[in-house]
């Protein structure tokens, strides 16, 4: 049995079912990320989880025990928010003791798990100040303190990085990463940054409209995602994705008539820019995007369907070129009409 | 306090919002200024016409007031129906307020509403029934039947505004303390408590001067046993006539207690209310 197991779970607001019936097991150890798009309940999964939104049907099972029911306060879990949630009126060392103090733990017990903890993310110079003398970055690692020193069954964090600047989000990212190897804790991460799920997660959960669509590892859903949301949602810029009707020479790619209605997907890696004439399409530059490392270019066809691909290489493309593409037939993704994905080549 | 050089010259607008910010306040604080000045003259003084700017200052007015009634009594009337009715009423606010800001549900708005549509009526309006329920459980002149009223006639006033206190508690803290492995009352206790302290302070505060500066019903349902300070100074505006001078050293007499109190709490009522400006 799974060391965290949701079954069946379900959750409404009245007539709206936010939650739809999910079953996820989740090992121990493992680092779990829930990701989808605002309004998808992948934090009011993780507050059902945490208990602080009641579950209405299904069962939450942890360790072996069924905690569908038990408050908050009696399960054993840390969480991390995204506004932090710092006691305003405590030093930054209460902060982080006030759960061992409550649970009654030894004076010398508490000061040793506080240090340590402040000492793993350099918040011991900051130890006596209260919240707001602190900044964004160092109230974040104080509420990820808070939830070090107890070493909990399981560590959730809604969206913890969402209040940072650009630059801080990433090093935070990394310090998590790092935090999370060290310490081995399980974790339930919330986000809805798919460069976040991607580089943090074991294993990702993206969710939609209160469903799980899929559950993989990265690169799986990288590479085989179950169906077009997934395959659009990760992955940056996304998936071109286009009626296979519009582009009927996609058929000999796949070496057989595609059905109708179906939708081929094709990441802006795989696509190469062609003098025109050569390559599957041909088109026109609507836009060129030149990040340095990569060239983003951004091609209309003759259907008017915009594709993007992305290029290694720095060539002296111009908006209104006529160019061709080249397509790595390997690497492309088949949808049925529904969205499901029905061949990946690769 | 030092303060640093005088600001530069004021620019016109700011002079003008200045000299009209003295004015409103000279308006305000003249009749209170009257009240002390009339308090130390004679009778005679007092309605002197034109009114007298330079006398020679007389207290008899205070040991005639104390002479002809206790005012011990009705202090230590008003100070227990204020001070009890207060505690009470914040007792039996901070629980409905914490209820309906943190756990909100589809008719909180509706039930806030009815709660404070009972001060819309008249005070009058309930005198009658008020009166015989007093009369026929024997708490007419008590001071527990005061103390029930201040109490009641607050109660909404304290529930509304613990509840924008509350309000401006982010939600989340809380449920961090429940994360964290606090019970409810730990929850209240150690999280809640500190952080609203400046909000029941000053909720608590200004249900007190209302208690203390209650009139209608001190003056209507009790009379020489739990007359309040109210009752005393209306004594003096009685069938023998008006006593101006002694009216007012009555009224400064009532009033004292409660702007020393407010002038010592003043400082902590500030800090309280800018206590929870962390985010």
């Amino acid at each position: 049995m799974a060391f965290l197991e949701l079954k069946g779970v379900e959750k409404n607001y009245g007539a709206l079912r936010a939650i739809k019936g999910i079953d996820l097991a989740v090992e121990k150890r493992e680092f779990v990320v829930f990701v989808g798009p605002s309004g998808c309940g992948k934090s009011t999964l993780l507050r059902m989880i945490a208990g602080l939104e009641s579950v209405d049907r299904g069962s939450v099972q942890l360790d072996g025990r069924d905690i569908t029911h038990v408050p908050s306060s009696k399960r054993d879990l840390a969480m991390v928010f995204q506004s932090y949630a710092l006691y305003p009126h405590m030093s930054v060392a209460e902060n982080m003791s006030f759960a061992l103090k409550l649970a009654g733990a030894a004076p010398a017990l508490i000061k040793e798990k506080v240090a340590n903890a402040a000492r793993i993310l350099s918040l011991e110079p900051y130890l006596h100040r209260t919240p707001k003398e602190l900044s964004g970055g160092q109230r974040q690692r104080v509420a990820i303190g808070r939830a070090i020193v107890r070493s909990p069954k399981v560590f959730l964090f809604d969206e913890p990085l969402s209040n940072l600047d650009a630059a801080l989000r990433v090093q935070t990212r990394i310090e998590l990463a790092k935090l999370h190897r060290d310490l081995g804790a399980t974790t339930i991460y919330v986000t809805h940054d798919q460069v976040e799920a991607m580089t943090l997660a074991d294993r990702v959960v993206v969710l939609r409209d209160g469903i799980v669509e899929q559950v993989g590892t990265p690169l799986e859903l990288y590479d085989k995602p179950a169906n077009q949301f997934v395959a659009q949602f990760i992955g940056t810029p996304k998936m071109n994705v286009v009626a296979a009707a519009e582009l009927p020479q996609l058929g000999e790619l796949f070496g057989a008539p595609v059905p109708t209605g179906a939708f081929v997907g094709m990441r802006p890696e795989n696509l190469t820019v062609q003098p025109a004439g050569k390559g599957h399409v041909q088109g026109r530059i609507d836009l060129v995007e030149s990040l340095g490392a990569e060239t983003l270019v951004y091609v209309r066809t003759d259907k008017g369907t915009q594709l993007v691909a992305r290029q290694n290489t720095r060539a002296a493309w111009h908006v209104g070129d006529q160019v061709g593409l080249e397509m790595d037939r390997a690497s492309a993704h088949l949808f049925d009409a529904q969205g499901r994905l029905t061949a990946a080549q690769s | 306090m030092t303060h640093a050089a005088p600001p530069p010259r004021m620019s016109a607008p700011l002079l003008a919002r200045t000299i009209a910010a003295w004015l409103v306040t000279l308006v305000i604080f003249f009749p209170l200024g009257w009240l002390v000045a009339t308090a130390f003259k004679t009778e005679l003084q007092a309605i002197s016409v034109p009114p007298l700017f330079v006398w020679k200052p007389t207290l008899e007015n205070f040991a005639e007031v104390q002479d002809r009634s206790n005012y011990l009594l009705f202090a230590a009337n008003s100070l227990i129906t204020s001070v009890v009715s207060t505690l009470l009423g914040l007792a039996l606010a901070a629980p409905a307020a914490y209820s309906m800001a943190f756990f909100r549900g589809s008719r909180t708005r509706g039930v806030l509403m009815w709660m404070l549509s009972t001060k819309m009526m008249p005070a009058v309006g309930a005198l009658v029934p008020i009166y015989v329920l007093a009369q026929t459980t024997g708490l007419l002149d008590t001071r527990l039947l005061l103390t029930i009223i201040f109490t009641l006639s607050n109660l909404p006033i304290m529930v509304w505004m613990l509840y924008s206190h509350f309000k401006d508690i982010p939600h989340e803290i809380l449920e961090a303390a429940r994360m964290d492995g606090a019970s409810l009352w730990q929850e209240f206790r150690r999280v809640l408590l500190p952080l609203v302290l400046g909000g029941l302070a000053s909720t608590g505060l200004l249900c007190l001067v209302l208690a203390w500066n209650e009139a209608f019903w001190s003056l209507n349902l009790t009379s020489a046993k739990a007359g309040t300070l109210a009752g005393l100074i209306a004594s003096y505006s009685s069938p023998e006539g008006l006593f101006w001078a002694k009216l007012s050293a009555a009224s400064l007499l009532a009033i004292a207690p409660i702007v020393v109190i407010g002038w010592f709490s003043q400082k902590q009522l500030v800090q309280g209310l800018t206590f929870g400006a962390v985010k």
